[in-house]
Parts: C-alpha cells; structure tokens; sequence
C-alpha cells in the first residue's frame, strides 16, 4: 500500500503543480509557456491517475468506487482548474477581437485542450473493462441528477448574466465587450458541467458511506 | 437519494446460502456492477422492479423471498 500513496502524494503534487502554473504562476517558465506548461504537466497527472486506478488492489477503493464515482472525482478536478484558470485569465478577453489578440487566443488554446484532454480521459476511462457491466440503473439514476442539477446550475448563472446585464447603467457595463461575454458564457457551462460531477460524486459517496 | 430505503432484502444471506456467491458474480449474473450490488447489500438502494426479478433469478429464489416491504424508512 506504500508505493500506492507515494504514488498519489505524487499524483497530487503534479496536479497542485499544473494548477498554479495554470492560474497563478509566471508567464514563462524555462522559456516555455507556463499555461501550456500545466496543461502538459495536468494530463501527466490524469494519466497518472488512470494507470493508479487500473493497478489499485482488489480489496481497495478501486473495488468499492465504481468508474463513474472515478470519472465523477476526476471530471470535477478537471472542470474547476478549468473554470479556475478561465475566471484567473479572463482579463485578456477585454482586449481587440480575437483575431488581433495573441494572448486570448493562447488562453482560449489551453481551454480547448485542457476539455480535449478531459474528453480523451474519459473516453479511455469509460473504455477500460468493456467485459464487465460498468453501468447499471443506479449509475443512469444518479447521472440523471447530476444532469438536472447542471442544468439548474445554468439556468442560475445565465438568469444572473441576463439580469447583470439587463440592470446596470451603461457607464458600468465597459467591462462586457462580446469576447468577454463569449468567454463568460464558456465559463458558464464549465461551471454547469463541474456542479454536474460535484453532485454525481456525492450521488455515489452517498450509497457508499 | 438512496439512503435508507423502504425495501430490506435478504441477498447477502441467500448468497451464502448458495455456497458462497461472490458479489461480483451476483453482479454478473445480474447485469450489474458490483458496487450497486453492495448498495443494494447495505439498503441504499432501491431497485427496479426488472432488477428485482433478475436478482431473484440469479439467486434462485423467489422476489418475495429476497425483497422485502419494511415500509417508510
């Protein structure tokens, strides 16, 4: 069980690692862009996870978590670092159109391949073990919230984006130029999805525990 | 949400009344993982009323022997 924690202890380190070169760290590190940098350092991690997870002993969680509990934890990481790193560079999306605007075009890069990253895992998540039954019923139920849930939690965010919108004087509403509000709009649904896993997870914590 | 359901069952007794029936092949037998058969085990759950019947047919039993109605919980 040692190398087992040493190995996620490691696994940990690397996500916390990506995610500060994400959100908070320098532009360049070793004369290499730091957002591109974590997003390549955040995969490593996701792989990382997956392999941890196919070598878990029987008796472990690997037995009692089911793969969408894991898909669940893990799509939740990656959606609030994406969501987290979206809020954290929004800034550069008040500038000129995307086409004249290097850094948006560079943030909005690390976005699309942070979520192709994200969809690539799960798809090998959901690939591994086809000869066994990996959903049932319970898992379609406990999806089935996690979905109306995200699509209250969108509902919330967008009513909140019309009525921000809808009631602040013009003077105060410089800041919402279309690339921004595009950008805004992809946080939205970011955020949606992240509720989605956050209520998927408890869904099955909750019949575990 | 899945806790503390209406409906006891006996599937744990029965599947070592039928010399020891892993989880994980009750599970088979029935088209579901097993971490729903340990839901089930532990009275989170509440199946189908088609899940129900194919648990019972798994386990050679009768519905109304591994279900039970223990009313509201």
């Amino acid at each position: 069980m040692q190398p087992l924690r040493v190995g996620f202890a490691g696994l940990v380190a690397l996500a916390a690692l990506a995610t500060w070169l994400l959100i908070a760290g320098p532009a360049r590190v070793l004369g290499v862009d730091a957002g591109n940098a974590g997003v390549v350092l955040l995969m490593a991690a996701g792989w990382g996870s997956l392999y941890a997870i196919s070598r878990m002993p029987d008796d472990g969680l690997g037995e009692t978590m089911s793969r969408g509990e894991w898909r669940a934890w893990l799509g939740l990481a990656f959606t609030l670092v994406i969501a987290a790193y979206s809020i954290a560079h929004a800034g550069v999306f008040q500038g000129p159109p995307l086409p004249h605007n290097p850094d948006a075009n560079r943030v909005g890069r690390n976005v699309v391949m942070l979520l192709a990253a994200w969809l690539i895992l799960a798809h090998v998540l959901d690939a591994r073990g086809r000869d066994r039954v990996q959903r049932d019923e319970r898992d379609r139920e406990i999806e089935a919230r996690g979905a109306g849930a995200a699509r209250l939690a969108l509902v919330v965010i967008l009513v909140g984006y019309a009525l921000l919108l809808s009631f602040s004087p013009t003077e105060r509403l410089d800041w919402a130029v279309p690339p921004l509000l595009g950008h805004l709009l992809v946080v939205a649904l970011v955020v949606s999805c992240a509720f989605e896993y956050l209520v998927i997870g408890i869904g099955y914590w909750r019949d575990r525990r | 949400m899945g806790n503390g359901t209406p409906v006891g069952n006996t599937i744990r007794r029965l599947r070592f009344e039928r010399g020891g029936m892993t989880q994980q092949a009750l599970a088979d037998a029935s088209g579901v993982t097993r971490q729903t058969v340990i839901a089930l085990e532990a009275g989170r759950y509440a199946p189908s009323l088609e899940l129900a019947f194919r648990i019972a047919h798994a386990l050679g039993a009768r519905i109304e022997d591994v279900f039970q109605w223990k009313g509201d919980a």
